[in-house]
């Protein structure tokens, strides 16, 4: 039935990209890129968004650290666009932190007009710690496709932050894979803006006992942009502890996209998983959608999810008129304080100021 | 815990008994032959006399379903049903109608009797009192004042006896089997049926338009509240038959209706198809509350046999102000596949959702609900209550969008899973769309396990593993359980205790 008919020209140009025996190619060929009518890609239809890509484009990555180049290690992948960027990714970069020890890397991701593939590789080891800052820049064109893969040792802690700044003609797609080893803690905080189509998608293990994963995330979506945040957190391991908190806004023709899956194995028992997600739509025509999914198999969790969505609220909003601000200011001020809270968890103070400068400036930029 | 272990076996040994309904009435049956084609379609169509108009309606409707698929898209797992393999019209054999209710095969209305569906009694105890020896009856025993019921109940694909229909007349209220309203009221049938949901709707509504048989038909003239609870008992009992009941009810402007729907099956190892419509119409002001117990057979302790309940019931709020409230008890059935929706298309509609089901054994369940809403200042509300024990598998699966023209609407929602046992699964996956910054939607989903605390100071109070268990778990469905009309909540009760036998460990 997902037969593909007739392929668009991206998919035309990705089959022309791909070797002949690469089962990705056959995938490709058989589902077409991902589509409303795939579950997970339900609410955000690359096929549909994605326009010609004629030419081959590329991905920088700049960092004041040299990355190991590494050739990517052909792992087959249950998300299409993760295996399709580790058959098309030509080079790896990778990053390790030994044992014990601390390092902090920043950065800077960009994509140029056309089809590009890159895939990122960061190993923490025993007890070690990393504070990891990643910029996603994406220009006019682009159909940047990464795959991020992080493996925590034992006792290991990351902290990770993601800005992805608005791109208006630009398709980008990040999966991120994250193994947590028993005792491993993740603290990854977003901060999104949208694109034509931008989906950050983040998978997150829990492979043994007593890991630790926050994954918080604000997003500001501009008019016109589309923004998808995905998060998948598998609990194998007993007594592991996720939370989850996201807050959105969208203007006008902007579109936001949360889901939310925690999957509880049968041996993960005492598992204790948290989920929120709320948003405000702040013109007429925008859009948000969500899909918050609790699949559990173990009888002694404590797992909830919530989700609220909604507007300003008028009161408080002719509170803060009679107290001489301007309606744009009052709006900006109270849209600023209801996104702040995901942000304000970031362990790390140099970040947290940055991303909470950034919120500042990109409320500033569209009111 | 040695005690738990021990409740366990005895309740093993009482297998056969914990589900009271698993008889067989022996009555000769009139079938149609097996298999599904268009001259069984033609067969179903000629036994009811239906108009032309009709049969042209199945034919489409057959002919449609013959291009469809199966979806797949729910978390359930089951064998393909063989749909040449079943009789798609059963009918106890002693003419189509009945005049009188006295007319009735006795063995059918003893069949309701066990089932606590006092049809006979029904004209001269303006009730449902006293009727025999079992939940519903004994229920009903203790302290409900006489409440009119009027009962149309449906026995395998005919409906055999429909009660208080003179009474009913008075009022305007037109209460009968679908069958009979397409001979008496063709045109209010024509205009509505399918209006809700449409003939090619989905795969197993539109197996349904092809073959249903019969279900009961409503229509509540504008003005007029119901003097009393209508009912429908469905009961599938021959052998390899599936049943395709359609129900239709209409409630003019600023009318009033309350319908409770129950449902049982005999015990057998096979699989048993119900795919049922419901379509409910709510005109300017009116008001539907439609209630249902569902305790079909859910399949031995082997997860062999079992009623397949794949249902598709939906409301249109086509009428200003109008509201429509489903509240369900889901209990039986070895897999269903139902969501009863709202389509809040009227200004200022209101729908509701209250919902409990359990699963145990090897049952599965993928069940929720649909809010569209559409008009302004609409409002919903679902709560829904799973429990999930043994072997089972229960989602809960909804959405509620709101389209950009429905400002000033208003959603709750609120999912809670219980687990027992560690064999099982509870799932949620909630769809929440919004198009207009003038709404506002909340949803909560917790999943937990029985608090140990809880049963610790319930067993201190001398409850046994059993009657703790089924406490906390009333109590952990009160909210739902209070929507109840008073008979069926303490029905429902009971219900619940006895689904969830055995789960303790």
């Amino acid at each position: 039935m997902t037969k593909l008919m007739t392929a668009t020209p991206l998919e035309m140009a990705l089959l022309k990209d791909l070797p002949r025996q690469d089962p990705v190619r056959q995938r490709l060929l058989d589902h077409g890129m991902p589509h409303r009518r795939v579950e997970e890609w339900k609410y955000s239809d690359l096929r549909r968004l994605s326009g010609p890509v004629e030419s081959q484009g590329k991905i920088s990555v700049k960092s004041a650290r040299t990355l190991m180049s590494v050739p990517v290690a052909q792992k087959h992948s249950p998300s299409f666009m993760a295996a399709l960027a580790l058959s098309l990714g030509d080079e790896g970069l990778a990053f390790a932190v030994a044992a014990e020890a601390q390092e902090t890397l920043s950065l800077e991701l960009s994509a140029t007009a056309g089809r590009a593939h890159k895939v990122l590789r960061f190993e923490l080891g025993k007890g070690a710690k990393l504070t990891l800052h990643e910029i996603y820049r994406a220009h006019a064109g682009a159909f940047a496709n990464i795959l991020i893969q992080i493996v925590l040792g034992e006792g290991a802690e990351l902290i990770r932050v993601i800005e992805q700044d608005d791109a208006p003609d630009a398709l980008l797609v990040v999966t991120s894979d994250i193994e947590l080893s028993p005792k491993a803690r993740l603290h990854q905080t977003t901060l999104g803006a949208g694109a034509k189509l931008a989906r950050l998608e983040t998978h997150v293990t829990h492979q043994g006992e007593g890991a630790e994963a926050d994954i918080n995330g604000a997003y500001l979506i501009a008019a016109e942009r589309h923004l998808d945040q995905t998060t998948f957190v598998r609990h194998c391991g007993p007594h592991g502890v996720t939370r989850e908190i996201f807050k959105g806004a969208a203007r006008a023709h902007g579109k936001g996209v949360f889901q939310g899956k925690i999957l509880v194995e049968q041996g993960a028992q005492k598992t204790d998983a948290q989920m929120q997600h709320r948003a405000m739509l702040l013109d007429e025509r925008a859009e948000i959608d969500v899909k918050p999914e609790l699949e559990i198999y173990a009888d002694d969790v404590a797992c909830a999810h919530g989700n609220a969505m909604g507007h300003l609220d008028e009161d408080v909003l002719f509170y803060m008129r009679q107290r001489g601000l301007s309606e744009a200011e009052a709006r900006t001020l109270l849209t600023e304080s209801f996104l702040l809270d995901p942000l304000e968890r970031i362990p790390d103070e140099a970040l947290r100021t940055r991303l909470l400068g950034q919120l500042q400036t990109r409320l500033r930029g569209q009111s | 815990m040695p005690a738990v272990k021990e409740t366990i076996d005895d309740v093993r040994q009482l297998e056969a008994d914990k589900y009271k309904y698993g008889f067989t009435t022996e009555i000769e049956q009139d079938m149609a032959p097996k298999g599904l084609n268009e001259d069984i379609v033609r067969f179903i169509s000629a036994k009811k006399n239906e108009p032309d108009w009709m049969l042209e309606w199945r034919l489409e409707a057959f002919k449609r379903w013959k291009e469809m698929e199966e979806p797949t898209w729910a978390k359930v797992k089951f064998p393909k049903f063989d749909y040449q393999d079943a009789y798609y019209y059963a009918a106890p054999k002693m003419g189509a109608t009945y005049k009188s209710i006295d007319d009735v095969p006795a063995e059918i209305l003893e069949t309701y009797e066990k089932l606590g569906i006092p049809l006979r009694e029904a004209e001269v105890l303006l009730g449902v009192e006293g009727a025999g020896n079992t939940t519903a009856a004994e229920a009903r025993e203790s302290d409900t004042p006489t409440r009119k019921v009027a009962v149309d109940a449906v026995f395998d694909s005919v409906s055999v006896a429909t009660t208080f229909k003179k009474e009913l007349a008075k009022a305007g209220v037109i209460f009968m089997p679908i069958s009979e309203a397409l001979q008496e009221h063709p045109d209010l049938v024509r205009q509505y049926l399918g209006s809700v949901v449409p003939v090619t709707d989905n795969f197993y509504a539109t197996l349904n338009s092809a073959v249903f048989s019969d279900g009961s038909f409503v229509y509540v003239p504008p003005g007029v509240r119901c003097p009393m609870e209508l009912s429908t008992y469905f009961r599938m009992n021959a052998q390899g038959t599936g049943q395709f009941e359609r129900t239709l009810i209409i409630v003019d402007k600023g009318g009033y209706a309350s319908y409770l729907e129950g449902c049982t099956a005999p015990m057998r190892d096979e699989n048993q198809l119900h795919a049922a419509v419901v379509e409910l119409v709510a005109l300017d002001d009116a008001e539907i509350k439609y209630s249902t117990v569902q305790n079909w057979w859910p399949g031995d302790e082997n997860g062999k046999g079992g009623v397949y309940n794949f249902v598709t019931k939906r409301a249109d709020c086509r009428g200003k102000n109008s509201k429509v409230s489903w509240t369900q008890v889901e209990t039986g059935s070895a897999i269903t596949w139902k969501y009863p929706s709202c389509i809040l298309k009227g200004d200022n509609s209101q729908g509701e959702f209250y919902s409990i089901a359990v699963t145990n054994g090897h049952q599965q369940a993928d069940t929720g609900t649909k809010m569209i809403h559409l008009g302004k200042n609409t409002k919903s509300r679902i709560i829904a209550k799973g429990i999930s024990a043994g072997k089972s598998d229960q989602t809960y699966r909804g959405l509620v969008s709101i389209h950009a023209k429905a400002t000033g609407s208003r959603n709750f929602t609120q999912c809670d899973s219980l687990l027992i046992g560690d064999q099982c699964g509870a799932h949620t996956v909630p769809y929440i769309e919004a198009k207009t910054p003038k709404a506002v939607l909340e949803h909560e989903a917790t999943t937990s396990k029985l608090s140990e605390d809880q049963l610790f100071y319930a067993r201190q109070r001398g409850l046994s593993e059993e009657a703790a268990v089924a406490l906390l778990v009333n109590g952990f469905c009160r909210e739902v359980l209070q929507e109840l009309p008073m008979e069926f909540a303490v029905e429902a009760q009971k219900l619940l205790s006895v689904s969830l036998e055995g789960s303790v460990g």
